[in-house]
């Protein structure tokens, strides 16, 4: 019987997965920081490049506030940043001084657990960055084996990468990491061992995302067989495409024997605020998941599936999702059989939708498309269909984006702002458009406390805010009537 | 290790207090209240709530057994002694420590280095600090001597005290022998200690206290709060940081607490109390208070920091989570201590039924208090009913908040002291900022109040 640590992805990956990635405010997450920092999770999946990208464009919050201010209410559990190591918030490439920079601010705001997935299972790329974050003073960095099912992902292909990885000084720990919950315990009996015995001395944990109701019974599978941390979610940011809810995870490790060590009433404390958050800003809580073996074959994760049918409705097409997402299968064919891992998903669903609602197949084609086919991202482990290719590259933007410039150096970077800004602002406006990162300055600091159960009342005090005109208000419920006169005269308000 | 459950052995605002960061933290606190505070705001607030005796504070409030015997009944991992009653007893940390519980407080040699008021002197003089000019007297002969030496007026002063409980003032020599007689008599009375010693009386002195926090190797203050307000040397009101201090002075007595607890490897949260001597421009060592005190929500409105929270991650055995750099003092802040006091008539206390309670909110305000309509002050012990703080940018901001906020402030049905804060935060000596400890007795005899 074994004793497993939880690491709980609420905050970053079960946003992502279940509400669009539309990300927590500073006090959402400060609110229940003090609590979460007592439950006894080894680690919070916290941050990622597109997460602090949506705290300036959406919130208007400063990316590195947060992390600070989250690393001094939670001291004891260690925040996680998840990353490609090419990439930092925008979608070009970084020069590598440049990555080193950011991966120096990160851990000096407080991040200190690092996971590194490279998409195409590139070791090479993935151990330099691994020894980056060192240099950076990670305190754990942590290698993806990134799940998929293919004739070339086989136990002796992740095993090889296991061995390949944890030979560097650089890596601590290595996890298997199932975006789309495609991990049946069947084979989870072969993986597993398969990993765990090229690891060593290197713990081994399991991430299975919930999307077909798999992750449950993998999980069990997993603890009996020496991984020593499971991923999990808390209350209406688990199940779903999200992963399994924390709470009932631990009750089962318990029941089968196995030691937890957290504070349940603390991470009922979580849930349950979760639980309210949603109910007031009016998200939907993930469910556990019917099997569906249709999965295995499109293999899209949970996130990307969310952001795909929003992207349809807004176009009031959403009755072409089913058309969209066998597309998808033949996108991902056509294009080598990409590792369905950000950013790929993304690639693959928004070509199989312009395929979809356009006039003809790859009439349409993204920007990042074009630098997949270009091979920016590495080489997929099988060839991109050469007639799909030669349409894609006689484009005058393939033109464009092949003549693209090598991602300059930082100091040459920083000409093109105002001197003397802090790094951590140079990173920001180095990746994003100007009106953003202003926008976010301008905001001030971020707000700190949050109560959901305050949020219809306040809400209602925002709109009778909109109304100035309005000179007579009632208020009225069953048992409760509230009215509110303006006086003619007005009395000015010292407060 | 994580503490999950705490017994809050105390009542009042205290157990308010702690109760409230207990649910932040989302650890469970369970009240040790006796048969007068079962039906107290911190009672309706605790996940649990156990008995531990009568009203009577001897066979509740300071029962170590009561209290141990509840913290094993409910299972809880520490106990919290808030302030008075226990929180300095090193018997009920002895206690703690027999029954494996946690006691959130220094350890129990700290607890009897700064409990015992020579033996804490004697290690301010070893950590580089000079008393207030004294020692300890056995024989009247002793006191006699001492007491010419460092000049007259002198303070009596009980060994086991503390608080401002147990002092008398001696004008001259023919006063002497009686003093030390009704001295010793209080002193085993009220602490079963009747050893004695005497300090020079410094007529024109601010009480300025330095907060300190310390992990057991680390220790950083938390800056300086003014209590030369005070009545028979209980505090009314209180400040931080200390206003109208010259800079030399104030860098000087936050280094000296730090290098008293230093000296201590002080574990937990505590106090320095200084006596400013103004004429002199020096200050003394007076005390050390090893407990959160009642004034805390000045320095936690100055620094940003909720001290409950830090006192239980000390108990936990963690490290402190700042450097000293890292403490930022911003603006200022004033409390008002409201008591169930009749200040017309000698402070004379007045339990009973509230009947009305209003407490001001807003921007800066902040009420610490366990009453409410309906509630009642008990005659058992006392009067404070909760304290009234505002924060301020600066102090003339702080200044102007305290004095809106105490006329949006209503107590019905019991006497309180509030009138007397509504003259006190109006009145020119005050706002012009570090009055001395005399400043109260002037303020209430020229308003012809009773002064005794």
């Amino acid at each position: 019987m074994a004793e497993i640590q939880l690491i709980d992805v609420s905050i970053r990956d079960g946003n992502q997965s279940l509400w669009g990635a539309m990300g927590f405010t500073t006090a959402q997450i400060l609110e229940i920081a003090p609590v979460m920092d007592r439950v006894g999770f080894r680690a919070l999946d916290f941050s990622s490049s597109t997460r602090m990208g949506i705290a300036v464009r959406s919130h208007k919050e400063n990316p590195w506030e947060v992390i600070r201010l989250t690393r001094a209410a939670m001291p004891n559990t260690m925040l996680q940043f998840i990353g490609t190591g090419l990439r930092f918030i925008s979608w070009e490439l970084q020069h590598p001084d440049f990555l080193q920079l950011v991966y120096d601010r990160l851990v000096a705001s407080g991040m200190s657990r690092f996971v590194v997935l490279d998409p195409m299972h590139d070791a090479e790329a993935l151990l330099e960055s691994a020894r980056m974050l060192k240099k950076a003073g990670a305190a754990e960095v942590i290698a993806a084996l990134t799940y998929t099912i293919s004739d070339i992902h086989d136990d002796v292909f992740y095993a090889n990468f296991a061995a390949r990885v944890s030979s560097s000084p650089h890596i601590d720990r290595a996890y298997v990491k199932d975006p789309s919950g495609l991990l049946t315990p069947d084979r989870a009996r072969t993986l597993i061992p398969a990993v765990r015995a090229q690891l060593g001395e290197k713990p081994l944990e399991l991430h299975s995302h919930c999307t077909i109701g798999l992750s449950a019974l993998s999980y069990l599978a997993a603890a009996e067989l020496g991984v020593s941390a499971l991923h999990v979610a808390c209350g209406p940011l688990a199940n779903g495409s999200s992963l399994p809810n924390a709470q009932r995870v631990a009750a089962n490790l318990c029941e089968l024997g196995h030691t937890v060590s957290i504070d349940d009433r603390a991470l009922a404390i979580v849930a349950d605020y979760f639980a309210r958050l949603a109910d007031a800003e009016n998200l939907p809580a993930g469910t556990p998941q019917d099997y569906d073996p249709s999965f295995l074959r499109h293999q899209v994760a949970g996130g990307v599936m969310t952001t795909t049918r929003r992207q349809l409705a807004e176009l009031g097409l959403e009755d072409k999702f089913p058309d969209v997402m066998r597309e998808v299968v033949q996108v991902r064919a056509e294009l080598g059989f990409p590792i369905m891992v950000t950013p790929f998903p993304q690639i693959v669903c928004t070509q199989a939708l312009y395929n979809i609602i356009g006039d003809e197949r790859y009439g349409n084609v993204s920007d990042q498309l074009i630098r997949y086919v270009l091979g920016k991202f590495g080489r997929p482990t099988v060839p991109v269909d050469a007639n799909i290719k030669d349409r894609i590259l006689s484009r005058p933007r393939a033109k464009e984006l092949a003549g693209e410039l090598p991602p300059m150096p930082p100091e040459e970077l920083r000409k093109k702002f105002k001197p003397g800004i802090s790094d951590d602002e140079f990173l920001l406006r180095a990746t994003m458009p100007a009106e953003e990162v202003d926008a976010m300055l301008a905001a001030g600091p971020a707000q700190r406390h949050y109560n959901p159960d305050l949020q219809p009342v306040l809400k209602l005090l925002r709109e009778l805010q909109k109304r100035p005109a309005a000179s007579d208000i009632v208020v009225e419920k069953p048992g409760f009537r509230l009215e509110l006169h303006s006086s003619s005269e007005r009395e000015p308000v010292n407060v | 290790m994580t503490i999950r459950r705490i017994l809050i052995a105390n009542r009042g605002e205290i157990a308010v207090r702690v109760i409230r960061t207990c649910q932040r933290l989302g650890v469970e606190g369970v009240l040790a209240a006796s048969e007068a505070d079962l039906d107290s705001m911190a009672a309706r607030l605790a996940d649990e709530t156990i008995c531990i005796g009568p009203p009577n504070s001897a066979q509740s409030y300071l029962n170590i057994q009561a209290i141990v015997a509840a913290a094993a009944a409910s299972k809880a991992g520490a106990i919290h002694p808030g302030y008075g009653f226990l929180s300095e007893n090193p018997k009920l940390a002895e206690a703690c420590e027999r029954e494996g519980l946690i006691f959130i407080g220094p350890t129990v040699e700290q607890l009897y280095a700064v409990g015992d008021k020579l033996k804490a002197r004697a290690h301010a003089a070893a950590a580089g600090l000079s008393g207030v000019p004294g020692g300890k007297v056995v024989t009247l002969a002793e006191a006699q001597r001492l007491a010419g030496e460092v000049g007259w007026p002198i303070l009596i002063k009980a060994v086991g005290g503390g608080g401002g409980r147990g002092m008398k003032l001696v004008q001259n020599s023919t006063q002497l022998a009686l003093a030390m007689e009704m001295a010793a008599a209080e002193a085993q009375a009220s602490f079963g200690d009747p050893r004695l010693y005497l300090e020079r009386y410094i007529p024109h002195g601010r009480h300025i206290e330095v907060q300190v926090l310390g992990d057991g190797e680390n220790v950083i203050h938390l800056g300086t709060r003014d209590c030369s307000i005070q009545r028979r040397y209980q505090k009314l009101v209180e400040e931080a940081p200390a206003p109208n201090l010259n800079d030399t002075l104030r860098d000087a007595m936050h280094g000296a607490a730090v290098a008293f607890a230093r000296h201590l490897r002080f574990q937990g949260l505590g106090t320095v109390e200084m006596l400013v001597d103004c004429d002199r421009e020096t200050f003394y060592f007076l005390e050390m208070n090893a407990r959160i005190q009642v004034e805390h929500p000045v320095t936690e409105a100055i620094c940003g920091i909720d001290l409950v929270e830090e006192q239980i991650a000390i108990a936990e055995g963690r490290k402190l989570r700042w450097k000293q750099e890292q403490i930022v003092f911003s603006g200022h802040a004033i409390e008002c201590r409201i008591n169930a006091e009749d200040w017309l008539h000698e402070f004379r206390p007045s339990p009973g039924r509230v009947t009305r309670a209003v407490f001001p909110v807003g921007q800066g305000i902040r009420v610490d208090t366990h009453m409410q309509a309906g509630a009642t002050v008990p005659p058992f012990y006392d009067s404070l009913m909760g304290k009234l703080i505002v924060h301020g940018a600066d102090r003339q901001e702080a200044l102007q908040k305290v004095r809106r906020a105490l006329a949006r402030l209503e107590i019905a049905g019991v006497a309180t002291n509030l009138p007397m804060h509504v003259e006190l935060m109006d009145n020119d000596e005050f706002a012009r900022g570090a009055v001395n400890t005399g400043f109260l007795e002037r303020f209430l005899e020229n308003g012809n109040r009773a002064v005794v």
